[in-house]
C-alpha cells in the first residue's frame, strides 16, 4: 500500500482496549497477554472490525514491548509473534493490511525519566523487527505525548525494516502534549524523519481534535490521520460519552479539512467504524494547502523562519580559551552556562560547535546536545565537518535542527547531505568550493544555485537549504563587502532561499569594532539576511535586530521594540548611594554581575589563589554561618553561592588567559544512587562544593553503582558524595557503599538525603553523613586538607 | 514572575470510582483484581461503601521548568521546588472538590497514599495502570515505583454517607507537630 498520493479515504479500526474491557478484562490488566492466553477473542475483536469496514486492523502489540513484559514471563518476540498471527488470520481474504501497533514504552525518556534515547531504540527494535517478521504490512507509533520518544520508535522501523510507518501522538486542548510538544514541531520533525502518515490519535473526541487536525494539515505535506476517542470518559464510570453517529458526524469536517486516514481509539467500537464508513461514503481526500516555509524546531519551540532569526555563535571553542579549557575538562555545565546565557539574551538558534583538537567530536557532539536540551528549549544548529560528529548528534537531537555547513564541494555535498536528508535537518551551504571563496557574488551565487540542485537531488527539500554568502575582513579586502551584499541578496530575490551569514569577521583589525559590525548587519538585513550568526550578547547587534524588525514590519505594533526599551534607563541609573559595595558584601548579598566585576577589579591587586583563599572563602563561610545558626536560609546560602560562581568565572577565565594551572581544591564525584530521580538535594551540594573551589564531577541521578565506581576508579578520586530522597532506594545507597569499600583504594563516601540519618550512614559503612550542603564543605575540607 | 508561573503551572487530575468489597486479604475494588492492603486502608475507609482513586501531576512542563530554572538559579529553583510540591497537593484538594460535587450528601475521607502507614508504595504501578495515567496525565513509574514528573501524587479518598473525622490533615496527626517552626509562631500550614 502507497500512501503518498491517496486517492479515496482510508478506513482504520476501532478500539482494542475499551473493547476488552467492555467484553470482561478489568482495567488495569495486560491485554497483550490475551494473545498468548484467548486469541479467539482478539480474533473475533479483529474480524468484526474489518466487517465493519476498517482496512487496517492494529494487532494487539500495543504495550508488547521489553519494558512492559518484563516481569511477564513471555518474549517481545512471542507476543508480537502471537499478536500479528492472528491479526493475519482475521485479515486473511479480507485484503485489510495488519499494523504492528507500537505504544509507549511506559517510562519517561531522559531529561524527563532516565530511559536514554538509545535504549528506547533497543526496546523499539525488538518490536519492530518481530513485527515485519511475523507478517505486519505496516508499522504504526500512536499515542505518543514525547517527540523524543516517537523519533526513537520511527528510527527503529525505518533503520530496521521495509515496513511504512504512521505515527500518531496524542495531544491536549490547548495544542501541545504532555510533555509540551506543538503540532507544528510534530508535523515538521516526523515529516523529515521519513514517517509516511502523521496524525493524531487518543486523548480528546473529534470535536475537540479538529482545530489541532486543521493546523496538522497546514504544517505538512503527508497524509494526515485522525484516530480521536469516543468523547471524554466519565470519570466515575468510565464511560465515554460520545455515540457512534455523532462520532462519525463530527469527523466529517475532519476529512473535508484535509484528513485522509480515519478511525477510532479508546472508546469506539466496531459500530462508529461502520457509521464512520457510511458517513465519509461520497468522500474523496480534499485538496490541501500543504506544509511548506522554512521552519527548525525544538519540541515546546516551533520556530518558522519568517522574519530576522538570530544564530547566537558562542558555543564554539574557537579564540576562546575558557571554552576550550571547558571541553578538554568535559565541563558541560560550562557549555550549558553559555547556551542559557544565549537564550536569555533574545537568540532564537543556537550554534553548537565542539570540535577542537583532543576533543572526539563524536562523542562529544551528542553529549552537548543532550546537556543543552536538557534546560534550553531553542532549536540548536549543529557546527561540523565531521560527518559522524554530525549523524550522531542530529541522532539525538530532539526536534528539527540545522546542519552548519556543506559547501558548493561535490565530495563534501555527497557527504553530508545523506545524513542531512535522513534526520529531515536544515543545512547551511557556504559559497565556496575547491578554488576557494569567489571574488564576485556571480560567482558565489552560481555555487549557491549548484548547493541548491544538489539538496534537490538528495530529496531536501528548497526551504532546508540556506546559504552563507560568506562575510570577509573589510580592512582586508575592502572590495569584498559589497560582493558579499550583492551575492545575499541574488541568492534572497533569484533562488528565495534562507540567507545565513555570521557578521563578526567583517570588522576584524578596525577600532572601535562593534560599529563597523553593526553597520555590515543592518546592511545584510537590509539585502536580505533572515539568519543572521551573531554574538546575542553584544547588546548593539541584538538592538539593531529589533530596530530592523520594527521597520521591516514584523514586530506588529513595535511590541517586542517597545518591550526591549522601556524602563531601561530607570534599571541602569539607579547606582547605590550607600558605602561602596565590596567583594564580600556581594557575595553575602548573592550579587553576581556585581561579585564579578568587584572580582575583576580585585585581580589586579593580587593573585587568584589569594583572592579565593582569602576573600572568596571567609565570605562564604559567613554566610554558612549564619545558615547554621538559622539567620540565613536556603536561598540565600544558593544566591551566595552563586555569586561565588560568578567570582570563580572570572577567575577561571583569567587562569586560562595566562595558560596556567587552574586553581582546584580536590576532585570528588557526587551522584543520586539507583532508582531515585530526585536530584535537586544533590544538585544543591554540588553548587555549594564548585563555589568552595572543589572539582566535582556530577554522574546525575539513578546511577547504578556500578558506574559510580569506574568514575571513582577512572579519576582516581578520594571522595564519594552520595545522595537517596528515598526509603525505597537505600538498598542502592548501602550497595553503592559496599563496591566502593571493596575496592584497593576505597575512596571516602559521605551520603545525605531526606531518609538518611546519621545511624544509618554508619550502619552501611559510609565515611560520613552529611544533614546538608554546608556541612559536606567541612567533610570536604577534612578530606581534602 | 508569580504571574507567569500562575498561568504555566497547571495541575492535571484524573480518577475513577470503585464500590468497596471486603475480603480476607483486603479491600477489593469491585469489578478489578486491585486490593487495597492492611490495617491503614482498613481504618481510613472504615465507613465506606466506595472510595476515589485519583492521580494529580504538574506534568512533564513542571520538570522542564525546574531543570531550566537550575540551569539559571539555583536559589530560584529550590524555590521553585518546594512550590510546585504544594501546587500539586493544592491540585489534589481540587480533584477532591471535584470528585464531592459529584456525590453529594456524601463525605470525604482525608486522602492518604500508597508509601503512607502499611499501604505499600509496590502498589503504585497497578495503581497507575488501573487510573490509565499513562494515556490520561502522562505520568509514568519506575521500576522503583518513583513517579515521573515528579510532582506526582497518587491518592485514595474514602467516600461515606457519614461524616468523616479527621485522621491525616491537620497539626494533631502531623510528624512535626512538635518541632514545625510555624505552629511555635501561632500559625499553620496549609496541608
Amino acid at each position: 500500500m502507497r500512501f503518498e498520493h491517496l486517492d479515496r479515504i482510508v478506513f482504520l479500526d476501532g478500539a482494542m482496549g475499551t473493547v476488552l474491557q467492555q467484553r470482561g478484562l478489568p482495567p488495569g490488566g495486560q491485554p497483550e497477554l490475551l494473545n498468548l492466553t484467548d486469541p479467539e477473542l482478539l480474533l473475533s475483536i479483529h474480524r468484526d472490525y474489518i466487517a465493519a469496514g476498517s482496512e487496517i486492523i492494529y494487532a494487539n502489540t500495543f504495550g508488547a514491548n521489553g519494558l512492559k513484559l518484563r516481569s511477564s514471563g513471555h518474549s517481545v518476540e512471542e507476543v508480537v509473534t502471537a499478536a500479528v498471527s492472528i491479526a493475519r488470520r482475521a485479515a486473511e481474504g479480507t485484503g485489510a493490511r495488519v499494523a504492528l501497533d507500537i505504544g509507549p514504552l511506559g517510562e519517561l525518556l531522559e531529561p524527563m525519566g532516565s530511559l536514554t534515547f538509545e535504549r528506547a531504540y533497543d526496546l523499539f527494535c525488538q518490536m519492530t523487527l518481530a513485527g515485519e517478521r511475523a507478517g505486519a504490512d505496516l508499522a504504526v507509533i500512536e499515542t505518543m505525548t514525547d517527540l523524543y520518544e516517537a523519533k526513537a520508535a520511527l528510527l527503529a522501523v525505518k533503520e530496521n525494516t521495509a515496513l511504512p510507518a504512521f505515527v500518531t501522538m496524542s495531544f491536549e486542548g490547548g495544542g501541545r502534549t504532555f510533555t509540551g510538544c506543538t503540532v507544528a514541531s510534530m508535523a515538521h520533525t516526523l515529516e523529515g524523519l521519513g514517517a509516511d502518515a502523521i496524525g493524531l490519535n487518543c486523548s480528546l473526541g473529534p470535536d475537540q481534535l479538529a482545530p489541532l487536525l486543521r493546523q496538522l494539515c497546514e504544517n505538512t505535506r503527508l497524509p494526515v490521520i485522525a484516530k480521536p476517542n469516543a468523547g471524554l470518559p466519565d470519570p466515575v464510570d468510565g464511560h465515554y460519552d460520545m455515540g457512534p453517529e455523532d462520532f462519525a458526524r463530527a469527523l466529517v469536517p475532519c476529512v473535508e479539512g484535509g484528513v485522509t486516514i480515519v478511525g477510532g481509539c479508546c472508546g469506539t467500537s466496531p459500530e462508529y467504524i461502520r457509521r464512520l464508513r457510511a458517513a465519509l461514503a461520497d468522500y474523496a481526500p480534499s485538496p490541501r494547502r500543504s506544509g511548506g516555509g522554512s521552519f527548525v524546531c525544538t519540541p515546546v519551540t516551533p520556530l518558522r523562519i519568517d522574519g530576522v532569526r538570530v544564530i547566537g555563535e558562542r558555543i564554539n571553542p574557537t579564540g576562546k580559551k575558557r571554552f576550550q579549557q571547558a571541553l578538554l575538562e568535559n565541563d558541560l555545565d560550562y557549555i550549558l552556562d553559555v547556551a542559557v546565557a544565549q537564550e536569555d539574551a533574545g537568540a532564537d538558534i543556537l550554534d553548537v560547535n565542539v570540535g577542537f583538537p583532543g576533543v572526539d567530536e563524536v562523542e562529544m557532539l551528542p553529549r552537548v546536545v543532550k546537556k543543552i536540551q536538557s534546560a534550553v528549549s531553542l532549536p540548536l544548529q549543529l557546527d561540523s565537518s565531521n560527518p559522524a560528529a554530525l549523524e550522531a548528534g542530529l541522532r539525538v537531537y530532539n526536534g528539527k535542527a540545522a546542519v552548519n555547513s556543506v559547501n558548493g564541494e561535490a565530495a563534501v555535498l555527497e557527504r553530508i547531505l545523506p545524513i542531512v536528508k535522513k534526520y529531515g535537518a536544515a543545512v547551511v551551504g557556504l559559497t565556496l568550493d575547491k578554488g576557494g571563496i569567489p571574488q564576485t557574488a556571480e560567482g558565489r551565487f552560481a555555487i549557491a544555485r549548484r548547493i541548491l540542485d544538489a539538496a534537490l537531488a538528495h530529496g531536501i527539500p528548497r526551504e532546508d537549504v540556506w546559504i552563507d554568502c560568506l562575510t570577509l575582513t573589510v580592512s582586508a579586502q575592502q572590495d569584498q563587502a559589497r560582493e558579499t551584499l550583492l551575492a545575499l541578496r541574488r541568492v534572497r530575490e533569484e533562488l528565495g532561499l534562507q540567507t545565513v551569514l555570521g557578521v563578526s569577521n567583517i570588522s576584524f583589525g578596525l577600532p572601535n569594532r562593534g560599529l563597523i559590525t553593526q553597520n555590515f548587519l543592518v546592511q545584510a538585513m537590509g539585502a536580505g539576511l533572515t539568519v543572521p550568526i551573531i554574538n546575542p550578547n553584544q547588546k548593539e547587534m541584538m538592538d539593531a535586530v529589533a530596530a530592523f524588525r520594527v521597520l521591516s514590519g514584523e514586530d506588529a505594533q513595535c511590541r517586542a521594540y517597545i518591550d526591549r526599551f522601556t524602563g531601561q534607563e530607570t534599571k541602569t541609573a539607579a547606582p547605590s548611594a550607600a558605602a561602596p559595595l565590596t567583594l564580600e558584601d556581594a557575595i553575602a548579598r548573592g550579587l553576581k554581575s556585581e561579585a564579578a566585576a568587584l572580582a575583576r577589579t580585585a585581580l589586579a591587586e593580587e593573585d587568584e589563589l589569594s583572592l579565593v583563599e582569602r576573600r572568596l572563602i571567609p565570605a562564604l563561610d559567613r554566610v554558612g554561618e549564619g545558615y547554621e545558626q538559622g539567620k540565613v536560609f536556603l536561598p540565600q546560602l544558593l544566591s551566595a553561592a552563586q555569586a561565588a560562581q560568578s567570582v570563580f568565572e572570572v577567575i577561571r577565565a583569567s587562569i586560562a588567559e595566562k595558560g596556567a594551572a587552574p586553581v582546584k581544591k580536590g576532585h570528588l564525584i557526587v551522584a543520586t544512587v539507583q532508582g531515585d530521580i530526585h536530584d535537586i538535594g544533590k544538585n544543591i551540594v554540588k553548587t555549594v562544593l564548585e563555589n568552595y573551589g572543589y572539582e566535582v564531577t556530577d554522574l546525575g541521578r539513578d546511577v547504578p553503582p556500578e558506574t559510580i565506581v569506574q568514575a571513582a576508579v577512572e579519576g582516581q578520586v578520594r571522595l564519594v558524595g552520595l545522595s537517596a530522597l528515598m526509603t525505597t532506594t537505600l538498598p542502592a545507597m548501602e550497595e553503592t557503599v559496599r563496591q566502593l569499600r571493596a575496592l584497593p583504594h576505597p575512596p571516602v563516601t559521605f551520603v545525605g538525603g531526606a531518609v538518611v540519618t546519621p545511624e544509618y550512614a554508619r550502619s552501611i559503612g559510609a565515611d560520613y553523613y552529611a544533614k546538608d550542603a554546608r556541612e559536606s564543605v567541612e567533610i570536604a575540607r577534612e578530606v581534602f586538607g | 514572575m508569580a504571574e507567569e508561573l500562575t498561568a504555566a503551572v497547571r495541575p492535571r487530575w484524573t480518577y475513577r470510582v470503585f464500590s468497596l468489597e471486603r475480603t480476607a486479604e483486603g479491600i477489593r475494588l469491585a469489578g478489578t483484581d486491585f486490593l487495597l492492603p492492611g490495617k491503614t486502608a482498613e481504618r481510613m475507609l472504615a465507613q465506606c461503601g466506595q472510595a476515589a482513586l485519583f492521580a494529580c501531576t504538574l506534568g512533564a512542563e513542571f520538570d522542564a521548568r525546574l531543570r531550566s530554572s537550575q540551569a539559571r538559579d539555583m536559589a530560584g529553583a529550590v524555590i521553585l521546588d518546594a512550590c510546585g510540591s504544594a501546587w500539586v497537593e493544592q491540585g489534589c484538594d481540587r480533584a477532591e472538590r471535584e470528585i464531592a460535587g459529584r456525590f453529594p450528601g456524601m463525605y470525604l475521607t482525608d486522602r492518604f497514599s500508597p508509601g503512607y502507614g502499611d499501604l505499600p508504595l509496590s502498589l503504585q504501578p497497578a495503581f497507575c495502570a488501573l487510573l490509565d495515567v499513562g494515556r490520561r496525565l502522562g505520568v509514568s513509574v519506575t521500576d522503583r515505583f518513583l513517579m515521573v514528573p515528579t510532582k506526582s501524587v497518587t491518592a485514595v479518598a474514602g467516600l461515606s454517607d457519614r461524616p468523616q473525622m479527621a485522621r491525616i490533615r491537620g497539626c494533631e496527626y502531623c510528624s512535626m507537630q512538635t518541632t514545625c517552626a510555624l505552629r511555635k509562631r501561632g500559625m499553620r500550614c496549609a496541608l
